[in-house]
């Protein structure tokens, strides 16, 4: 009898006998048994050690992201220092350049209107930022309501020539 | 001397429960507080808190003053403080810090302020209406197209940019309950999505009050912890999310099996399970994500009862769901394969790359991730199978999909949360609530670098 060993907090209930065919450590079991303890300690040490992690995690990207707004708020100055117009609507991107990187290019508006209503400049920033500013590498125009994209470009100067169709 | 050395510590004590009933006070009418402010302030006009959208909160618009994000993050991190704060005096004291009638009138409060706003931090809504209005407004089959399939639609100018092109992946059982809202017209069917989301939620945390008195727990701290929330009441009730229906049908389902009958036959609880597990079924035909607690109601059953619940239900979904959608509206294992490709900035998983100095989630971070969840639900199988709780171990379940999902948004690490505060494991609330503030920390940066 496979059943008979088991003490009477262990045992199923009739209608669930059949799984006493089983070996014990196979066996459902209606609650928990007292003392596995073990397990509970294993299992917490494992999510706490899960915790710090993701805590570490973001934490990290916290930082990492704030590290980028920092580098933006440059761009942004920088943009509007080189072009001398004070404008709050700038796109940012930071693909083009290579994601990841810290190169950057930020559109406006050669001179005032709605955002991209007006002939773009667009400005290819990276390096260190000085004084509150980085450097500009290059750039190109856009014609007005067209997105950044390499087909429309156009006067594209210093160092991203090439990102001009011929 | 006995009644003088008897009587001062009860003093003590009854004034220590003025203080503490004096604080769970202060903190909820903060957050009774800043939730007003909030909705009156996005109503105010344009903000990076309000999607996009048409007219809904005019009476409200010249209340406030223009929300930023940085206001609104100021008053997200008070808000958790207060409900923090709020959560331990409930935990700890029940009722003696916090009445009954008090924690329904707050949680009340909260729930109708923020429903009568604006739509907040989220177009979800939109895509909601939009995907209605194809199948009854256009006669198209909102599991074969993207809401760029109705772009003269009043509805398609306030469709989120990422989702214009996309099907639905919500489930048949959700579509249908939304297109009788399609004829309201957009503003009306927007109301409609708001009040669906607002008794949906009430409906939740009545079962969970349920749930908490059936096994044995204090259900006005229950009710607290899950109501109170502001990722509860901000973004999944202020975005008027699914989730929430969701929600509804886990709870029921749940409160269907953990409340016995007084005296239940056999027969009586098989037909419970039974209906539990039809629920289950229902849930998961609105958000595929809550069918992962019918395997651990089964393992902790171990009778036909649920497993015939689910098939019963699962037939009846799929005869419908094939008749009005054909066979895309069935496959929401295609659904969720798609949508499993996404990545949203503030996933676990995307901090965790930054972490390991990559740009991103790569597809090989996907599998072992894919892996890492299997491996999960598998060891919560075993224990279920052993005697550890059902409830718990499908809370776990739905924590460890959030945090192993490339695709996390607020709502999401609110699925186990009313399954936390019916448990008698409180590791699950612990944790539960840590990933919601480490997701909240995360959005913090534009408070520590604005870019203007």
């Amino acid at each position: 009898m496979s059943g008979a060993s088991l003490s009477s907090e262990e045992r199923l209930p009739v209608e669930e006998r059949r799984w006493e065919r089983l070996p014990p450590w196979l066996r459902p079991r209606i609650s928990e048994q007292h003392g596995s303890g073990r397990l509970w300690r294993l299992e917490t040490t494992v999510l706490v050690v899960v915790g710090l992690f993701l805590a570490v995690a973001v934490v990290n990207d916290l930082a990492r992201q704030t590290r980028i707004n920092h580098r933006l708020v440059a761009d942004l100055t920088t943009w509007r220092h080189y072009t001398d117009h004070d404008y709050k609507n700038i796109s940012i991107d930071q693909e083009t350049l290579g994601a990841g990187s810290d190169h950057e290019v930020l559109c406006g508006n050669t001179s005032g209107g709605a955002p991209g209503s007006k002939t773009q400049i667009c400005l290819a920033i990276w390096g260190a930022t000085v004084g509150g500013r980085r450097t500009v590498h290059g750039g190109w125009y856009l014609p007005p309501y067209y997105e950044d994209v390499r087909s429309e470009r156009y006067g594209c100067f210093g160092a991203v020539r090439r990102l001009c169709p011929r | 001397m006995s009644a003088v050395a008897q009587g001062e510590p009860r003093l003590a004590h009854e004034r220590s429960e003025r203080w503490v009933s004096a604080l769970a006070t202060v903190c909820g009418l903060l957050l009774v507080a800043i939730a007003a402010e909030i909705v009156v302030d996005a109503a105010a006009g344009p903000s990076p808190v309000v999607p996009k959208s048409p007219e809904l909160v005019g009476w409200l618009s010249g209340l406030g003053e223009r929300l930023g994000y940085r206001g609104f993050l100021i008053a997200l991190l008070v808000s958790c403080g207060a409900y923090g704060v709020l959560a331990v005096l409930a935990r700890r004291f029940g009722t003696r810090a916090i009445s009954t009638r008090w924690a329904i009138v707050l949680i009340a409060a909260l729930q109708l302020i923020v429903f009568v706003g604006p739509v907040l931090l989220s177009t979800d809504v939109f895509s909601y209406v939009a995907y209605a209005r194809m199948g009854v407004e256009h006669g198209l089959n909102p599991y074969t197209h993207g809401p760029d399939a109705i772009v003269h639609d009043p509805i398609y100018r306030y469709v989120g940019h990422d989702w214009d092109r996309v099907a639905t992946a919500y489930g048949p059982l959700y579509t249908l309950l939304s297109y009788p809202l399609a004829p309201l017209g957009v503003v009306g069917a927007l109301w409609a999505m708001k009040l669906e989301a607002l008794l949906a939620s009430a409906g939740t945390l009545a079962l969970t009050w349920r749930c908490a008195r059936a096994r044995g727990f204090d259900p006005v701290a229950a009710i607290l912890v899950v109501g109170a929330n502001p990722l509860y009441f901000l973004y999944a009730l202020g975005g008027a999310h699914n989730d929430l229906i969701m929600m509804l049908a886990m709870m029921a389902a749940v409160s269907l099996v953990v409340v016995a009958p007084a005296a239940g036959s056999s027969t009586r609880s098989a037909r419970r399970e039974a209906a539990a597990a039809a629920w289950i079924v229902a849930g998961a035909l609105t958000k595929a994500t809550v069918a992962v607690l019918l395997p651990f109601m089964i393992v902790s059953k171990r009778r036909l009862a649920p497993i015939l619940g689910m098939v019963a239900a699962l037939a009846l979904a799929a005869v419908v769901g094939y008749a009005v959608f054909g066979i895309h509206g069935i496959n929401i294992v295609a659904a969720l394969n798609r949508d499993a490709a996404f990545v949203s900035t503030d996933s676990f998983a995307n901090e965790i790359a930054h972490l390991l100095g990559k740009p991103g989630v790569f597809p090989i971070d996907h599998d072992l991730l894919k892996a890492a969840l299997v491996l999960i639900l598998l060891h919560l199988l075993w224990r279920t199978w052993r005697g550890y709780d059902w409830v718990a171990a499908s809370g776990w379940a739905l924590l460890a999909i959030s945090v192993t999902s490339t695709w996390l948004l607020a709502w999401y690490i609110l699925w186990p949360l009313p399954l936390a505060v019916v448990t008698r494991d409180r590791r699950l609330l612990a944790a539960t609530l840590a990933i919601q503030a480490l997701f909240v920390i995360h959005q913090t940066s534009p408070l520590l670098a604005p870019v203007q």
